[in-house]
This record gives structure tokens, sequence and C-alpha cells, in this order.
């Protein structure tokens, strides 16, 4: 392989010129090999390869040329002719090459107006077997594959067999993939649970279906648990998991899952967790002190969240005499966002709650207080003219509930939000 | 029970003791006595995917060793022979003439005798190639077959001595053995067919090479069943890619050293391989007028001092005649980015019957010609396929894993032809000494400036044609001494091409797409030239016409006489 090593002693006295360190300078005058780490040769650009090499360098730029212009026809076309980088006998680069020519064959064919299923698949299966270091990741990509196809029996079986492969020291080290596999096949079987169960509620029940989902309930949980107790973003995994364990009544398991995933400081800050987690409450009649305990870790990650309306609510209604400022606090933050800009709802609960604090002295001062810092840009952001225009056609009650606001949240200002009188 | 399904599963039900097996939706086994569901499930085999399965097939039924035992020893120089053998039948098919062949032989066997493989009384041992069950019988029967060859062959060469032991020569004999590598059988073809005067260039034979007329590219499939390839020492059939022209130039070069070839047949101007006639063809392809042809003849004829040559220097045809044209086009256009185009606006108004030649309307033309035809060769070089249907295999554990990626391979290049509209590699493309095709035809490139008249760019003076430009530029023409660029491919032409006019280095790059040669080898050559034409003395030394450099314009007599 003499072409390949000018190639890479050559690339790395480029390398070396680049850094420009005294070391380097002195091994690009002697000639020798450089011991900075080499950049894999897929990347490199050079113009003085011959025959093989060139020509599947200029295959895979036609390629790439195409598929990034969406040229779908060209791209098949000249992928016809790039395979044959598969039987390049470099042993450091074949994993490179077999997942780049994976991707992009899987990549052509769904774009593709005339690909089938059958080709996708013999892409996959002939892509899994060719190696092992790919095995799992192109077993779980064809997984995705098919349910999106909505296979899911034979996406089901692919991971089963998935799920059983033992390749020595490779599953070994790519266990993290394995129990991705696992996850995976857990979620299609609750999948499969859900379909079972709906199906099930129309016939009688008789023992062996019932023993069936029952089975499908316990081969998903198991792994289903596990996945759940390591950090990540698990969103659809843990819905399905507390939706089984609600069916079978196992309220207090699911509590603790939920818990376990929005408050372990292990895993990253999520607010959905906070969000399955206050639905869940909500279902089974929690108290409101509870539920906006909930809220206020909500609040902390997303104050634009739609649950801080209810969020807002509770605190409106609770007795405690903070709280309505806390409202306060909560609806201008919501606000503050554009999105919740031409709201009737956000309005008129600011108004209620402005209206419960002019029963206290202080209020003036308790607005005044939260307003302070955004007495520059709410009045471009809410008040100005046009939006005085847009509003009385378009939506009459806010605009009345805006104006009678608007001296309350920025006295002493003249902004342009009048409009006529209707 | 379905016997089919449970394939015959014969275990009596462990309730009812009844052998009454069925399956369920799901796969599973059921007693159909009884309805106990066993565990035991049904592999549902994807009938989709199995069709073409990635297990090795037995290939022969029978006893393993049957085919491989008909194999028999062989030399790596029989394999080259072969190879040798068929480049020249495909040549000889595309109307070559038959000497060719037999000089192509007699060089052959100059060459096994000089670097002691046969024909010699101390033959080295070179590397065998065995089957793969060592079987001794057949070794004498290659060695009894080279004797007689040497006994019955009278040749025709003087130089060769039938008796003659290995010459004089300072490298080891294990070098010498190695040195026998595909791209020497080009070379050998090369000097074959300028000893036989043929009119196939180096750059045609290239091209034939690549479009796949002769062959070179795996060309031991084609060797017969019962020689096979194994073991390390094959990789020397490997082929990675086609030679370049500067490389088969300097093997070729270098075999006429070892083979101590006299000087070659000298080539008359009639010779369709002479300089002069190649110009014609490439003025022709070019669609350049046919009267520059007598200038560039004229340029031809300065006597050719040249001091450095080393004897017998094997001639470049071609690349000469093309750095003629070249310079020859300098001459008269001057090809500065402001001669020519002056002189096409003088011709244009004044030629109502669009009769003379315009640079600007030849450049127009032939710049979308060569656009077209180099993004098609490079549309070609990216689809070419290069491996073999029959790989090497050098080591036999590596055999099954090679031949599963080749099946892998194959399989997606069927998918993806079946989509595309094309099959994969390059489609066969037509013979013809010609690039492009001038004229009013179909499928042409475009009209023909062949008939089209000088004039515009000639003026009569004391009764004899002198092209108006009357100045000419060159780079500095001195040779550069390091030892790095003696002789290196790019030499200094990188770092010279963004300050050359800009015509200059498009004509150079149309005339290396030509020829598919590197500009900086043309002008390398195109160089050689200018030095020959204006003088290569160094600055300094006295010399009649002061040496300026390129910035610089220097006057010229007028040397050119019809």
């Amino acid at each position: 392989m003499a072409d390949l090593d000018d190639q890479v002693r050559d690339f790395s006295t480029v390398k070396n010129l680049d850094d420009g360190s005294d070391s380097s300078d002195r091994s690009c005058r002697k000639g020798h090999k450089s011991t900075l780490p080499l950049v894999k040769p897929l990347s490199v650009e050079m113009d003085k390869e011959t025959g093989f090499r060139r020509s599947v360098q200029m295959c895979l730029e036609h390629i790439r040329e195409a598929m990034l212009r969406h040229r779908w026809q060209e791209a098949a076309d000249y992928m016809a002719s790039y395979p044959q980088i598969l039987e390049d006998r470099n042993g450091a680069t074949a994993v490179l090459y077999k997942e780049v020519v994976w991707r992009i064959c899987t990549e052509i064919l769904h774009h593709h107006p005339r690909a089938t299923m059958e080709s996708c698949n013999i892409t996959y299966e002939r892509m899994k077997h060719s190696g092992v270091k790919l095995y799992l990741t192109i077993c779980l990509e064809h997984c995705f594959h098919l349910l999106l196809n909505g296979q899911m029996e034979e996406a089901k079986q692919q991971l089963s067999v998935a799920e059983s492969w033992r390749y020595g020291k490779e599953s070994a080290t790519q266990h993290h993939k394995v129990q991705l596999i696992q996850a995976y096949r857990s979620l299609l079987d609750y999948i499969i649970w859900c379909d079972k169960r709906r199906t099930r509620s129309k016939n009688n029940p008789f023992d062996s279906d019932h023993q069936d989902l029952h089975n499908y309930f316990r081969q998903a949980s198991v792994h289903l648990q596990e996945i759940l107790k390591s950090p990540g973003v698990w969103d659809p995994f843990i819905l399905s998991y507390v939706e089984m364990l609600e069916f079978y009544g196992d309220h207090v398991e699911a509590l603790n899952v939920l818990n376990n995933y929005a408050l372990n400081k292990r895993f990253p800050p999520n607010p959905n967790a906070h969000v399955f987690l206050y639905q869940f409450l909500k279902r089974h009649n929690t108290p409101e002190k509870k539920l906006i305990k909930v809220l206020k870790n909500l609040h902390v990650l997303v104050p634009s969240h739609e649950l801080m309306l209810e969020y807002s609510y509770f605190l409106l209604q609770s007795e405690k005499i903070g709280d309505s400022q806390k409202a306060l606090g909560v609806l201008l933050e919501m606000l503050d966002f554009a999105c919740w800009r031409s709201n009737l709802d956000v309005w008129r609960c600011l108004q209620a709650v402005v209206q419960d604090l002019r029963l206290r002295d202080d209020w003036e001062r308790i607005v005044q207080e939260q307003m302070a810092s955004r007495q520059d840009w709410w009045p471009v952001l809410h008040f100005t003219s046009f939006h005085a225009a847009k509003d009385s056609k378009e939506n009459p009650q806010l605009w009345k509930v805006k104006s009678s606001l608007l001296k309350i949240l920025c006295p002493g200002r003249t902004l342009g939000y009048s409009g006529k009188k209707r | 029970m379905d016997e089919d399904a449970t394939a015959g599963y014969r275990e009596p039900c462990a309730q009812c003791a009844a052998v009454n097996w069925g399956i369920s939706e799901e796969g599973r086994f059921y007693c159909m006595s009884c309805h106990n569901v066993i565990e035991r499930t049904i592999e549902v085999v994807d009938l989709s995917v199995a069709g073409s399965s990635n297990r090795l097939k037995s290939i022969a039924k029978g006893p393993r060793t049957s085919k491989e035992e008909r194999g028999y020893t062989w030399l790596v120089c029989e394999g080259f022979q072969f190879i040798l053998k068929n480049q020249a039948d495909a040549l000889l098919r595309l109307g070559v003439d038959p000497n060719f062949k037999e000089v192509l032989c007699q060089m052959w066997r100059l060459y096994l005798q000089k670097s002691q493989q046969a024909y010699t009384s101390d033959r080295l041992r070179g590397s065998r190639f065995r089957p793969l069950n060592i079987d001794s019988d057949s070794d004498c029967a290659t060695e009894s077959s080279i004797v007689s060859e040497r006994e019955s062959n009278p040749s025709s060469f003087s130089e060769i001595d039938s008796d003659c032991s290995g010459s004089a020569d300072e490298r080891t004999p294990r070098r010498r053995n190695r040195l026998m590598r595909m791209r020497k059988t080009l070379a050998l073809v090369h000097l074959a067919l300028v000893w036989s005067r043929e009119a196939l260039t180096l750059s045609d034979l290239l091209r034939l090479v690549r479009d796949g007329h002769v062959p070179y590219l795996n060309a031991y499939e084609q060797f017969p069943e019962e020689m096979k390839l194994s073991g390390n020492k094959s990789s020397v059939f490997n082929t990675k890619s086609i030679p370049s022209h500067r490389l088969v130039h300097k093997v070729a070069q270098s075999l006429v050293l070892v083979l101590e070839l006299p000087a070659f047949p000298p080539i008359g101007p009639e010779n369709l391989l002479h300089p002069a006639m190649l110009s014609m063809r490439y003025l022709a392809d070019a669609n350049l007028p046919d009267g520059l042809h007598r200038w560039v003849c004229s340029l031809m004829e300065r006597p050719q001092k040249s001091k450095r040559d080393p004897s017998p220097a094997l001639p470049r045809h071609d690349v000469q005649a093309a750095a003629h044209i070249i310079v020859t086009m300098k001459l008269i256009f001057g090809l500065d980015d402001h001669t020519e185009w002056e002189l096409s606006n003088k011709v244009t108004p004044h030629d109502p019957s669009e009769n003379l030649f315009s640079f600007r309307r030849w450049f127009r033309l032939m710049g979308t010609a060569l656009g077209r035809a180099e993004q098609k060769r490079d549309r070609d070089m990216a689809r070419k396929q290069w491996k073999p249907k029959k790989p090497i295999i050098l080591r036999r554990r590596l055999a099954g894993r090679a031949m599963k990626t080749k099946r892998i391979s194959e399989q997606l290049q069927m998918c993806f032809e079946k989509l595309s509209s094309s099959p994969a590699g390059v489609q066969d493309v037509g013979l013809s000494s010609f690039r492009f095709c001038w004229g009013d035809e179909d499928g042409s490139n475009g009209p023909s400036l062949h008939h089209m008249k000088l004039d515009g760019v000639l003026s009569l003076e004391d009764d004899v044609l002198t092209p108006l430009n009357s100045s000419y530029w060159h780079p500095g023409l001195r040779r550069c001494k390091l030892m790095h660029c003696q002789g290196s491919a790019p030499g200094h032409y990188p770092e010279f091409e963004p300050s050359l006019p800009r015509s200059f280095v498009w004509v150079l790059r149309l005339f290396s797409f030509l020829l598919d040669v590197e500009p900086c080898y043309l002008f390398q050559e195109v160089l050689e030239v200018e030095r020959r034409l204006v003088g290569s003395r160094l600055p300094g030394q006295r010399n009649k016409r002061r040496l300026r450099n390129r910035t610089g314009k220097e006057e010229e007599q007028q040397e050119e006489r019809s």
C-alpha cells in the first residue's frame, strides 16, 4: 500500500505546516512520519490520486453533490458505481466506508420515488451482516425504518434477534446499544399490548388472551424499569410504562417512577417530566398543595409553559398571602413571551390578579416592583398603536382587558394603545 | 397436524400425550387436541431477505480438490507473457500490423534473457505458482517448453546470443526479479509500437487501455483455468490504476537501457508517426485551420540542436507535435491575452464571406466542447469499476471474507441499478483516434473550422507571408538546477501558472486533454521547444538576441518563410 502511505505521510506533513510548531518543522525537514494523530483519509482531498482511489473519491463527491441538491435519480446513478469501495482492502478505513455506504444507500432509498421496501430491507440486511461493529446500530435503524412504515411485528422480530446477538468483546463494548435495543423492544411490546387491550375490550375476554396481555406487560416492564433507572431523556418509555402500571392498578410504583424521573438530580432537567408528574397527580386527585409544588418546579424550567396558567389559577385561589404576588409574577413572565400576546385567558387572569391585589394597600408598590424591569420593552411588546388597531379589529374583548390594565401596569406614560371606543 | 409447518416435531403433548401439533397465529406450537400451548415457536423465515443468502454456497459437489488438481506450476514471467500476448492480439484486432507482434515477442525474449529469467544458462529461480496441492510432475513440462522455444527460434537480432549468461549488471538478482510489473507490459508494447513505426502513440495506447479495448485492468482474469493465483506473490498482477503517460515513458526509457537496444529506426516525414503527420491530426482534432500545418512543419524543420539528450532517447512524438503546435500558435496569435483578441476584432467586421479564421470564434466553440468533454471524462472516471470479478486472495483464510464482501457489494449494486437508468460502470465507448468530431452531422461537437483561411492574421510583406503578430513572449527558459526539480513531475508549472496569460493556459489545457497528459508535462515540452527556438544560452554570455524575461517582449527576426 505504498500509495496510501504516501498519501498519509503527505497529509501529515501538511498538517504539520498548519501547526507551525518547532517539532513539526523538524519532522517536515527530515521527512519523518508525523506523531500527530492522523485524520482519517476519508476527509482528505488529494489531487494526485489516480486510478481506483480517484474514481471512488470523485464518485463520492458526485453523490454528495447530488444528495445535497436532492437530485435523487442522479445520486442513485452514481451510487450504483460506488459499492466497489467496500472491496478495498485497507482494514483501517473499512468500517468507516461501510458506515458511509450504509447511510448513503438508506438515505437515497428513503427519498427516491421508485424505491421499494424490499430494496431497503435488502440494504439493511446486507450491511448488517457485513461486519461486527455496525451490527447493532444498523439493527436499530432498520427497526425504526420498519416502524415508520407501520410494520410493528417485523420491527419487534428484528429487535428480538438483535437482543440475542453475542459476539465476544464486541457485544460487551457496545452494551449501551444493547440497552437501547432492549428499551425499544419493550416499547414495541407496549404498543402490541395497547393493540391487544383495544381488541380485547371488544370481544369477550377469555383466559389465554388475558394471560397473553399480561405476558407482554411483563416482558415490557423488565427492560423499561432498567432503562428508566439510568439518566437520560426517556419520555415515550416512561409514558408507556406509567400507562401500563395504571391499567394494572400499581399507582405507587407509577408515582415512584415519575418522581424519580422528575426530581432525581442525576437526570437532565426535563420539563416534560414535571408535566407528566403533574398530569398523573391530577388524574389521581391529589391535593392542591402538591400540584402547586410540581408546577413551581416547572415554572423554574419553562416560564412560558401553558400549565403556568393553571399554576396562576391555583395561586389566585389559594389563601396564602404571598400567592397573589407570585401569581402576578408568573403571569407577567408568561406574557414576556410573544406567544401569549394575544391570549385572552392570560390577560383575563392578569386582570383578576390585579383586582385581587388592589384589595391590599401596597398594591401599587407590588405592581411597580414587578414591572420595574419591564418598563423599557413591555410597551413596545404589547401596547403600541399597531396592537391597538389589530386587537380592536380581531379581538375586542382582549382590547378591553388590555386597555383596562394599561394605566396600572405602565402608569405615567402616554402610550399609543387607545383605539376607537366600540 | 400441519406436517409442513411443524417440520416433523413429534414429541407427545404434556397434557394429553397426543402428537397433534399446530401453529397458532403468533407462531407458537399448540396441541390441537387439548389446546395446550408450549414454549416452542416456529422459526419465522422472512422470505423477502432470504432471496440471496450471505452464506458461502458450496461451489462444487464432489471431492474438494478435484478441480485444483488440474492446475500446473507456472512462473511469474509466464503470466506476464500471457498478458502480453492478449494485449498484442487486441491491438492486432484493432488494426495494427501483424509485424508488431513479432517485434514484441522478440523484445520480450530479449528482456527475459537480460533479466535472467529465461534464455540463459544460469536461470534465476523466479516465483512459481503452484496449485494448492503440490504436484511436482508438471514442473518439468514448463521447463522443457521454455528450453524448446529457445532452441527452435532463430532471432533476427544480431545482439541476442542465446548462450549468453547474465550481463554484468550491478543490480542484485532479487531486485531484478521484482522489476517485472504490470506497467512494464505497457512499456514493452509501446516500445514495440515505436520500433515498428505504428501510428499508435503512447497517449492513444493509454486511451485504449482506459476504455478497455486493450486488456490491462485485471488482465489476470483471462488466465486459463489451469493457471491459479495464490499466495503473496500474486499481488504483482494487481492493477489499482492506469499508469500515466509520463510514467510509462520513463519505464520504457529504462527498458531501452536494460535491453541495450540500438537506435530506433528513423521515421520519415511520410510516416504517420512522424510529428509532422501527428500535428496534422491534432490540428484537425482541435478544429484549427489546415493552413496552420505549414507553419508547424517549418517550425519543426529547424535544426534540432540537442546537446544534452542521452542516446538512444525514446522519442515522444505525440507530445512534441502538440508542443510545436502550441508554439506555432504563440507565434501567430500571440496568446498573451491581448494580441489574439485584437486580431479577432480586426477579422470579424471585414469578413462578409465568413471565411477568415477568428480566434474568438474558435475559442468559444472549442470552450463549450472542451467543457462538455471534460465533464463527461470526469463522470466516466467516477463511475469506472476497478474491482475484479475474481479477486486475488493473498491469504487463504481471508478468502471467505473477501467473497462475502464482494457479494454484498454486488447486491447493493444490483439494488441501485434497478433504480438508476443506466448500469454501473462506463458505457462502451466508440473507437476513434479523434476526441472531437467537427462537421455538420448529428452528434458532432460543432461546425468545422478547418477550411478557414488565416489571411486575417497573416500579411504579405516582400512577397513573404508573415504573421501580423511581431512579438513573442516566453517564460524564463533557464533550466532549473535544483536537485528535486530534476525530472520531477510538476516542475515549476504550478508556481508559474497563475501569472501566465489565460489564453495560453487554456490552449495548454486543451491539448493536454487531447493527449490525456498533465498540463505541466506539456508545458515542459513547450519550454524545450522554445529553448531550441530561442537558444538556451544563459544570459550573461554573448548572444545576438538579447533574452529578456517574460514581462518583456522580444523582437524577432521574421524567419517564417512560406
